[in-house]
């Protein structure tokens, strides 16, 4: 509790680390729900890799000479070369799922091996960058500065409130495109838009945190809350509350023991998926037990 | 004759990319009929649906959906259960709203009237005590009548079913088809409904839309489903 107390208090030197930990725990499961939803979960193990490798190309331009290097225009470089990987790859990722043939998973998994290795060789070229990145790649989320929070928390401010002010039109275009078609919706520009929105997150994400912690924030919440949401709006919010949570106890448990936070808020959220069953069952038997009742009473 | 046709098909083909299932289809369909849309596994009974519907475009010919009123009429498609996947997790309710999309513009919520609405439709298919529960948990007839509400929740002007009573007992079917009876019966919907069940279109349908080898035959069900005719199509004997 005193450790919570001292992360939460305003002049708390790695406060921006608490607050970028935040704003990635309670947004990167919303979009991790379509990820989880439209049954794309390699996609989200994929995409933060591409978005990772964005980052490397980006900075590698600086170390080969051909963009010049300035110091305060590093993240906004980044940021572009992450969604210049992770949006066009996300849009012809779900085309070839749409157009289906099989063998998605095989696709992913190549195209998430080739940025891994490209990441690395593009790290090997730019020893100036390679320590930075080092620790992007590890999780590491120590050096934040004011700037990163108000970009982190535009950009997620953005994905949220499209998703939100869309969220029926994007759930219908998941769950059923036929009956989206006879409604006339324009499903390719609303999956356009939803994939826009995932990569946008995605590449924010992986900036502020690494892919590891992104991989981790997309995909583990949706897949808790999936064992005990009722309805789309408990799905979507259990989701974010859950990782919400986790970063916050990841946080302070990583500052008690001196861990890197990043592994430490993954390594919490398998062990929050491990509780996820024995309590399902236990709430089962608690929902059953009415259930039996109501039958019996109407019998 | 043609002022009271809902839908016409003139020489459309229709199949998928380029492989065509049924190659000349001309068809009208009168406006306040029910028409079962008969045919073995195959025969392109889910395509011309889809065609119509316009989920798959036609390879050649013409479509019309006849204007009511000035507007192009909405269509209340009920798909395939088994299409939907169960990962999500959608109460009965939350399916039903779904249809108010073609009227809630985007960026826009639901108001009371829509909610309200959604309600009626469960009500009216008998799944008014469904609407909390999780639609991937329910029984395929209680599904089924989910989905109809959900058509029902479209307002449509003409009703397409894909084999509503496919994979369902006989109990559970004649409830189903019950139901879409009443309907029509209420509000003189154009229905077309897609099965493979000869006795459910001969109980409950009036024409008869009958794809054989390619072939489509279309007449009311009193000519069609005789028992000679069948003979006759499908070359055996009946005992």
């Amino acid at each position: 509790m005193d450790t919570l107390r001292e992360i939460l208090d305003p002049n708390f030197l790695l406060g921006n680390s608490v607050y970028i930990s935040l704003l990635v725990g309670l947004v990167c499961p919303l979009v991790g729900v379509y990820l989880t939803l439209r049954r794309l979960i390699f996609m989200g193990v994929a995409l933060p890799q591409i978005s990772s490798c964005g980052v490397a190309f980006a900075f590698a331009l600086q170390a080969w000479g051909i963009i010049p290097h300035v110091h305060e225009s590093e993240h906004s470089l980044a940021f572009i070369g992450s969604t210049l990987f992770t949006v066009p790859t996300i849009l012809l990722l779900s085309f070839m799922v749409r157009r289906g043939g099989g063998a998605i998973e095989s696709r992913l998994g190549t195209v998430y091996v080739l940025a891994g290795a490209a990441s690395i060789l593009l790290l090997v070229t730019n020893p100036m960058g390679e320590h930075g990145l080092l620790d992007m790649l590890k999780g590491e989320i120590i050096a934040v500065t004011n700037a990163d929070v108000r970009r982190t928390a535009a950009t997620f401010g953005a994905v949220v409130l499209t998703i939100f002010l869309f969220r029926k039109e994007f759930l219908l275009v998941s769950f059923d495109r036929e009956m989206a078609i006879t409604l006339k919706k324009n499903v390719v520009f609303w999956d356009g838009l939803l994939f826009l929105l995932i990569g946008l997150a995605i590449s924010m994400t992986v900036l502020s945190v690494g892919p590891l912690v992104a991989f981790g924030f997309l995909l583990i919440p949706p897949l808790i809350a999936h064992m005990f949401a009722r309805n789309m709006r408990q799905f979507a919010l259990l989701a974010s509350a859950i990782g919400g949570f986790n970063a916050l106890l990841g946080f302070c448990i990583a500052y008690r023991l001196d861990f890197p936070v990043g592994p430490t808020d993954v390594a919490l959220l398998g062990i929050l998926y491990g509780l996820g069953f024995p309590i399902k069952k236990i709430l089962g038997l608690f929902r059953a037990k009415p259930e039996e009742a109501r039958i019996a009473h109407s019998a | 004759m043609t002022e009271e046709s809902l839908l016409i098909l003139e020489n459309v083909a229709v199949g998928y990319g380029r492989r065509v299932v049924l190659p000349e289809v001309n068809l009208r369909l009168r406006r306040g009929s029910f028409s079962g849309l008969l045919g073995a596994n195959g025969s392109g009974k889910s395509t011309l649906l889809k065609t119509v519907l316009g989920i798959l475009p036609p390879l050649g010919g013409q479509i019309t959906l006849t204007p009511i009123n000035g507007q192009a009429p909405v269509l209340g498609y009920m798909p395939q259960r088994e299409s939907l996947d169960p990962i999500y997790p959608l109460s009965s309710y939350e399916i039903v709203l779904m249809a108010a999309c073609g009227r809630v513009g985007p960026g826009r919520f639901f108001n009371k009237a829509e909610r309200q609405f959604a309600r009626q439709c469960l009500a009216e298919t008998g799944a008014a005590d469904l609407a909390s529960k999780l639609f991937s948990q329910l029984s395929g007839g209680q599904k089924q009548r989910v989905l109809m509400a959900r058509a029902l929740a479209t307002k449509p002007d003409f009703m397409l079913l894909d084999e509503p009573t496919a994979g369902i007992d006989a109990h559970a079917t004649r409830a189903v088809m019950e139901v879409l009876k009443q309907i029509h019966a209420q509000r003189h919907q154009t229905v077309l409904l897609v099965s493979h069940d000869l006795g459910t279109v001969r109980e409950y349908a009036q024409d008869v839309i009958w794809l054989h080898e390619g072939k489509v035959l279309h007449g009311a069900v009193s000519d069609l489903l005789t028992r000679d005719k069948i003979e006759e199509l499908l070359d055996l004997e009946l005992h």
